[in-house]
């Protein structure tokens, strides 16, 4: 069974008005040019690298960082390479107040944790989150804590699908485990 | 309370009365791949897992850099080859062929009451045919090659409701473009968009999939028409087995029904760098272009050739523009021959490129510098899209693009009727 409740360091992806950046589509987050890579490891470098002030984001990260970004975050195309570059660099968690369809699908099925949190503007505003700050989430519960600000916030729970599939690994692991449809 | 399409279609595949926000498991009827199947191949192997579970099922067509232009891409194709080979998958289309979305379509495997998941966000296309059609990621489809299911979320609805006629001049592009710009490109995420009213019988086959193309770029899980008459006059002639018409209920319970007159729409445009930053061409006429792309799953058939032939014919596109022309599939390439329509296009100083996505996704064939921009009639207009992060994509209607071609600059068609 996979940690419920994980911690790590946020990047919030903001851009020159200090606001976190919104519609950050699949060609800013991995860019068409190196789709041709089919080697996940590989694909870390090319993470945000065509997305304005981030390009130098797969230098700076750290293995279990949190990735904290605008509404809409990951619309536009199926490419897995978007979701597939920031599990090669370690990044263990993206909180956003919501995401692109197929790209939220993509990271579930990976069992990677998407989080939607729609109130995340008003905690930017409040100057509550920014980047360098330690979060705990529980991804069970939604239950948050900035500990840095020793502040609590609330995120969305995982759904129990995207709670299963994060239990048993991935997609087909979770085809396998007999937990499906229950 | 009544059901809506996508209720319905799903709760047949499923066996079960399902409703939205429920998860469904389900068994596609097909599973469409491109390019990209070969790092769906890695996927797979991963699995330790020997043969795909249902290779009728499989439909992979070679589409997004064709011809290979660089190695790279040739050793993607070459095992993709390999594994169609060895994994005895039937329905393989290779480079000469067209782009993916058009040639399924073509080859009849989207059909009215189909269930198609395909490794291509744009596979909302299919939703045209009265399919539920919906685009997932390359590990799902691993994952379905191996175990023929895979869990879908039951979408809620908004119906958009179509009413009026279009003015001359206007296209369904436009339509779907006014439809993005107003509702937003997150309005409808993990949503299904029905194309509805008294209007959506006048909508061609081809016009159908330029929307239900498009639903995408609203965050659309699927978008799509209910099959009727012009659905059904397309059928024939072609196989029409495991055909099942599904159809909302007049009560279903939509989370939105939203009006559109078809009269009042103008020629739009949707400008950089996301789809739903739209205003009328009006508003934007005047500014110099460098590119022009008449192509693409979004319009790239032979109406859209044709249309853009009109405005074109006995013309001379600007010399500071290069047009480049992109047949949707090699059948549509063949037609528009034919009918003298590539004729009037390259007389007019148009490139014709091979059939395929070409520019539309930035890997070749007609790549943007920095502080270039593109008049294009694709469905997606992302920062660096078409190469240059320092260029811009401009989004309209193959008739707002030949006439635009003309004259050097971005203009309203109406003005070439």
């Amino acid at each position: 069974m996979a940690e419920k409740t994980i911690r790590g360091k946020i990047w919030m992806l903001t851009g020159t008005d200090g606001n976190l950046i919104e519609d950050i589509d699949t060609d800013q987050i991995y860019h068409n040019a190196f789709l041709h890579i089919t080697d996940i490891s590989q694909m870390g470098a090319y993470a945000l690298g065509n997305l304005e002030g981030w390009k130098d984001f797969s230098r700076k990260a750290s293995a279990g960082d949190f990735v904290v970004a605008g509404r809409n975050f990951g619309a536009g195309s199926s490419r897995q390479q978007a979701v597939d570059c920031f599990l090669a660099l370690g990044i263990s968690l993206i909180l956003a107040p919501s995401f692109g369809a197929i790209y939220f699908r993509n990271a579930v099925n990976s069992g990677f944790p998407v989080i939607k949190c729609p109130a995340l503007k008003d905690f930017v505003a409040s100057q509550q989150l920014k980047t360098g700050d330690i979060l705990y989430i529980n991804l069970k519960t939604g239950e948050a804590r900035n500990e840095i600000r020793d502040t609590l916030f609330s995120v969305e729970p995982m759904s129990r699908v995207q709670e299963e599939i994060y239990d048993a690994g991935g997609l087909f692991l979770y085809g396998k485990s007999g937990n499906r449809g229950k | 309370m009544g059901k809506t399409f996508s209720e319905k279609i799903l709760g047949r595949k499923a066996g079960l009365e399902v409703r939205a926000g429920e998860v469904v498991t389900v068994s596609p009827d097909y599973i469409l791949s491109h390019d990209n199947t070969a790092a769906i191949i890695k996927e797979f192997e991963k699995l330790d897992i020997s043969n795909v579970a249902c290779p009728e099922k499989l439909v992979i067509i070679l589409d997004h850099v064709v011809p290979a232009s660089a190695e790279k891409y040739a050793q993607n194709h070459k095992s993709i080859r390999e594994f169609v080979e060895e994994q005895g998958i039937p329905h393989f289309y290779d480079v000469n062929n067209g782009i993916c979305h058009q040639v399924f379509s073509e080859e009849g495997f989207a059909r009215p009451g189909g269930l198609i998941l395909g490794a291509d966000s744009h596979t909302t296309s299919y939703g045209a045919f009265g399919a539920f059609s919906a685009g997932i990621g390359r590990s799902e489809v691993a994952s379905i090659w191996a175990t023929n299911e895979i869990w879908l979320r039951v979408p809620e609805t908004i119906k958009i409701e179509l009413k009026g006629i279009l003015q001359p001049g206007v296209f369904p592009k436009d339509v779907i473009l006014k439809i993005i710009g107003r509702e937003g490109a997150d309005r409808a995420t993990y949503m299904a968009v029905e194309f509805g009213g008294e209007a959506a019988k006048n909508f061609s086959m081809s016009s159908r999939l330029t929307l239900a193309n498009m639903a995408a770029e609203m965050g659309a899980k699927n978008g799509y028409f209910q099959a009727d008459d012009v659905t059904l006059s397309w059928f024939e002639g072609k196989e029409t087995e495991n055909f099942e018409i599904f159809v909302s209920d007049d009560d279903a319970g939509f989370s939105d029904i939203l009006p559109y007159d078809l009269s009042s729409v103008v020629p739009q445009i949707a400008c950089p760098h996301t789809v739903d930053n739209v205003r009328p061409v009006k508003e934007v006429e005047g500014l110099v272009f460098h590119q022009g792309l008449i192509g693409t799953c979004t319009n790239g058939r032979l109406d859209d050739l044709k249309q853009a032939a009109a405005v074109l014919k006995d013309k001379r596109v600007h010399p500071k523009v290069r047009v480049l022309v992109v047949p949707a599939s090699q059948n549509i390439y063949l037609e528009a021959v034919k009918e003298g329509v590539m004729e009037t296009l390259a007389a007019a100083g148009c490139l014709i490129l091979n059939p395929g996505c070409g520019p539309c996704l930035g890997a070749h064939q007609g790549i943007l510098a920095p502080g270039e921009r593109a008049l294009s009639t694709a469905n997606r207009n992302f920062r660096g899209r078409m190469g240059s992060r320092e260029s811009e994509i401009y989004l309209a209607s193959p008739a707002t693009v030949a006439a635009s071609a003309i004259e050097g600059k971005i203009t309203d068609p109406r003005k070439y009727l």
